[in-house]
């Protein structure tokens, strides 16, 4: 695989971005038809590298649905994994009772691989769990009906969260959101609204809906609750909120939420996420977001979240890198796993923009004590394949050089590229003449910004508006012009007056 | 005879009157006025007003008054003998153009105050009669210069002026005026504080004091006039090439206020407007917001082809561009603009190889083609563009011809922030002053608007503790004068 962050063309990753806003869009308006559940990617990213990690082992750190979504990504995107990965996935649906599910993943199977015996559909099993499905869904309608008629809070409040309970099995996600919120008029404990709002939470990231996870985590935060529930339930909203801001493409946030993650996270979220991932969502925002103190500060020297980051030592040692300015080993160590982070749920989207991110930063970070540098030894260490493989290793057309044209175009980098003589000249400020252009410019702007106010007040004042012929021809006859002698505080009371 | 002597007695009265206080003197003024009307209107000069050597009694600057009607009365008599406007006798080699040349350099600018229908009349006829208007322009400004320094009150002569050099191609001889900005339009009364009268032959700050709806220096203005004025004034600044003042002039026309439509000659100006923010800017900044949007949308509509234009040009898709230009080769021809648009492609090059200029220190020319992409051009002729650019000074940098034929040539863009060269320190320090001062004159008017306008810092503030009370609209606390305008639109919205 190519090693250039950019081996992926935009163009996917504008793809993906499509779908992500129309499932926040949709997401304000909950009851709304038609909002986008599990946004499905257009086209899938294709992996063909192994991955580092062994699939029964990284798939034991999960529980409850996201198991089935994981399997069924990584299924579909990865070439190596994904047979074995969609008979699991199989498995995994028939052992709960969501057929669209265990359908989806069928499907998947029979196109990779037809010959499997799990690739045909058990149609007995779906109707089976079909009916109980049905039989289900009105028995613990009727329940609820009969809890409302008997107006016991809590016996309803327990109604709806059944009927929550199985939709959300069952994959209705629009429905287990709907009678989750419906929970909330029987609340009566904090400890109540805090378990609804979590539920509420699970079904908006598994939906996607990722305003809807920020606006619960901020209720969870503002909910009433004793200290020791609030520290209890800390880590799991800081992991939540982290992920909604990852996936906004606010990095920095991300990051900031990340690292106040609390190590008491342990495994009580594995329904969403595990200590392993708030390590290296968290790692790899920071490194996206922030500067070389900042990271030694704040991340390195953060005692919390090296509990974190002892759990994935390759992201430890990518951010000391970094720190210590050895770009290539750093970038090495993320291309190494970039395979793993592009068949992980919620870095796929965002694995190539965080990448480019990076090296940008270590580009600009690596630039900072030079006035020039050659193109070359740049090249060495930000494109090693391309001092092999090209004749002209700094000339205009090698990617490399070609990437930092984009870069200065786009104002990142304060600098010129000199062709001649193969250097990177970094543009010196002349802050005198800076200053006197800004002066001169931001006076002439004045200037002339006053001139047509005053022009404009003078022509309304001797009343020579643009006005069309027989409006010009009334206005003569009328007695507008004495008006305009009179004194201005006399008009002003006459407009008052009138208004 | 004895109509001579009566004028000899009153430009001797005249004379001392003008050692006395400001009140007789104006007095005496007024008098000479009325009795000159007279005699102009009665004729009573008969035979004398043809006769050139009548002239050679008076001193055209102490009498400036006399001279002035004496003029008049001649051009008068030579119109109506010969039956003409602008009779033979009047051109260039005759006595009495001489005379009037001599007259309208050394008038007295106090005493034609009161005489302003005259002097403006005299004016016209200077403007009508030389064939040649290069003759003119010269002539009417230094005139108007005289008359008032500072220009800052819009007059019928302004725009005479304007057309005059447009037709004259003289256009650096309008900058003394254009460059000098309007600030005011003639007013019926001169201060909204009446009571006392003001005396035109006081000493003023502002020129609004004596150039009235009455003063007769200026004739009947309509909006046309200054329309045409600040069209003509962007267009002139066009011939010049001085964009940035060019946008600033036709910005004006399009940014005044209307009621209900708007005016073609606005339409032009923004035809115009887009072009030359254009060429000076590289693409189409948005218009000022003192104009309604609903006026924008008129624009935008009435003027396609013209954004169009701009929107491709500010891609940076040449053939689009170049495609956009041969479409409406008519559009352009119909309304006189293909001079402009054929200098669009020159600028959008140019901007072109000032981007490469942000990007690269030094590259060669075939490089830098191939970075232009739509430079579909030759490496020669590439390199003649290059350096036509670095002799005109738009670019500073240097091409490097390399000895061994075929190697490619080298341009290498001098640093952006070179150190600053001595000529560049004194050149901005100018620029400096020359913008303070006319931020100065505009601080002078704005001061006069003000006033007239009866707006004080206390009424501000009394109408922003208003408008807070009544709950209208939140009061923007910017600078005072920023608001006081906008308060000032607001009600005169209402009031007409």
């Amino acid at each position: 695989m190519d090693t250039l962050p950019d081996a992926f063309p935009s163009s996917t990753q504008v793809k993906f971005a499509a779908p992500f806003p129309s499932g926040a869009a949709g997401a304000s308006s909950q009851g709304l038809p038609g909002v986008i559940e599990n946004p499905e990617p257009i086209a899938r990213i294709k992996v063909h590298d192994p991955p580092k990690f062994d699939l029964e082992s990284y798939i034991a750190n999960y529980v409850g649905r996201t198991r089935f979504n994981r399997l069924y990504l990584i299924g579909t995107s990865s070439t190596v994994l994904s047979t074995e990965a969609l008979k699991l996935a199989v498995a995994e649906a028939k052992s709960g009772k969501d057929v669209s599910q265990y359908e989806k993943a069928v499907r998947a199977l029979s196109e990779v691989a037809p010959t499997e015996e799990d690739a045909s559909l058990d149609t007995a099993w779906v109707h089976n769990v079909q009916r109980q499905v049905q039989a289900q869904s009105e028995r613990l309608e009727q329940e609820l009906r009969g809890y409302k008629n008997n107006l016991i809070k809590e016996s309803i409040r327990m109604g709806n969260e059944d009927i929550g309970n199985h939709y959300y099995e069952t994959g209705d996600l629009l429905a287990a959101s709907k009678a989750y919120t419906r929970m909330r008029d029987y609340c009566t404990t904090p400890n109540h609204i805090a378990s609804m709002l979590f539920k509420l939470l699970n079904v908006s990231i598994e939906r996607g809906d990722w305003l809807a996870v920020q606006s619960n985590v901020h209720r969870l935060r503002n909910a009433q609750s004793k200290p020791e529930d609030q520290l209890k339930n800390q880590p799991k909203m800081a992991a939540a909120l982290g992920l909604a801001q990852m996936h906004s493409g606010s990095y920095l946030d991300a990051a900031n939420t990340f690292l106040s993650t609390d190590v008491s996270l342990a495994d009580t979220f594995n329904e969403i996420i595990t200590p392993n991932d708030v390590a290296v969502y968290g790692g790899l925002c920071a490194m996206a977001s922030m500067d070389r103190g900042d990271l030694q500060r704040r991340v390195l020297e953060n005692s919390a979240f090296r509990n974190f980051l002892e759990l994935e030592p390759h992201i430890r040692r990518a951010i000391a890198f970094f720190c210590n300015s050895k770009f290539r080993p750093c970038l090495d160590i993320l291309e190494a796993y970039r395979t793993d982070y592009l068949l992980d749920i919620h870095l796929q989207r965002h694995i190539s923009e965080i990448y480019t991110l990076i090296r940008t930063k270590a580009i600009k970070q690596y630039l900072v004590p030079f006035s020039r540098v050659t193109l070359t030894s740049m090249a060495t260490i930000f494109a090693p394949q391309v001092i092999g493989g090209e004749a002209q290793p700094t000339g205009v057309s090698s990617p490399f050089v070609q990437e930092l044209i984009q870069m200065v175009k786009k104002g990142v980098l304060d600098a010129r590229i000199d062709l001649e003589k193969g250097v990177l000249v970094s543009n010196q400020t002349d802050l005198r003449t800076e200053v006197q252009n800004k002066t001169l410019e931001s006076l002439r702007s004045f200037n002339e910004e006053a001139h047509l106010r005053i022009l404009r007040a003078s022509v309304l004042h001797a009343g020579l508006e643009v006005r069309a012929p027989e409006s010009e021809r009334r206005s003569r006859g009328n007695p507008g012009p004495n008006l305009r002698g009179m004194g201005m505080a006399e008009r002003f009371t006459r407009g008052g007056l009138r208004s | 005879m004895e109509v001579v002597e009566g004028l000899m007695t009153q430009s001797a009265q005249l004379r001392e009157a003008r050692n006395l206080s400001d009140q007789s003197y104006d007095r005496q003024i007024r008098e000479n006025v009325s009795s000159l009307r007279r005699v102009l209107s009665t004729k009573a000069l008969g035979a004398f007003a043809s006769n050139d050597s009548l002239l050679d009694h008076f001193d055209p600057v102490a009498d400036s008054l006399v001279y002035l009607f004496l003029l008049r009365a001649q051009t008068q008599a030579f119109q109506e003998e010969f039956r003409e406007n602008v009779p033979a006798a009047l051109l260039p080699p005759g006595n009495l153009w001489s005379r009037i040349v001599s007259y309208l350099r050394t008038f007295d600018p106090v005493q034609v105050r009161y005489a302003g229908q005259e002097w403006r009349q005299l004016v016209e006829l200077v403007a009508q009669a030389s064939q040649v208007p290069i003759l003119a322009v010269r002539l009417v400004r230094d005139a108007m210069l005289r008359l008032d320094p500072s220009c800052a009150v819009f007059t019928s002569t302004h725009l005479l002026l304007a057309r005059l050099c447009l037709r004259a191609r003289a256009y650096t001889h309008a900058l003394p005026v254009l460059d000098r900005h309007v600030c005011h339009f003639p007013t019926s009364t001169p201060r909204a504080t009446s009571g006392f009268s003001v005396l035109p032959c006081a000493a003023h700050d502002s020129s609004l004091s004596f150039i009235t709806d009455t003063s007769g220096l200026s004739s009947k203005l309509t909006y046309k006039d200054y329309l045409q004025y600040f069209l003509c004034g962007g267009m002139i600044y066009m011939a010049l090439k001085q964009w940035c003042k060019a946008a600033h002039f036709l910005e004006v026309v399009i940014s005044m206020p209307t009621v209900g439509p708007i005016s073609m000659i606005m339409v032009e100006a923004y035809k115009k407007w887009i072009l030359v923010t254009l060429l000076e800017k590289g693409k189409l900044s948005s218009p000022s917001n003192l104009i309604a949007p609903h006026v924008v949308k008129l624009y935008q509509s009435l003027a396609k082809p013209y954004v169009n234009l701009a929107h491709s040009f500010s891609r940076g898709d040449l053939a689009h561009l170049e495609a956009e230009i041969d479409a409406a080769r008519e559009i352009w021809c119909t309304d006189n603009n293909m001079g402009l648009v054929s200098q669009v492609l020159g600028a959008y090059t140019k901007h072109t190889v000032m981007g490469i200029k942000q990007t690269f220190a030094a590259l060669t020319v075939k490089e830098l083609s191939e970075q232009a992409s739509p430079m579909r051009m030759n490496d020669e002729a590439t390199e003649s563009v290059i350096a036509s650019f670095i002799m005109s000074g738009a670019l500073k940098a240097t091409l490097v011809q390399n000895s061994t034929r075929g190697s490619p040539t080298m341009l290498r863009f001098s640093e952006i922030h070179s150190a600053p060269r001595l000529s560049d320190e004194s050149k901005a320090q100018s620029r400096l002053v020359r913008e303070s001062q006319s931020l100065g004159s505009l601080m002078n008017g704005l001061d006069e608007i003000g006033y007239h306008m009866g707006l004080s810092n206390e009424f501000i503030d009394a109408v922003q503790r208003g408008q807070t009370w009544a709950g209208v609209g939140d009061v923007n606390s910017g600078m005072s004068e920023d608001v006081g305008l906008e308060i000032e639109e607001d009600l005169m919205g209402e009031v007409s």
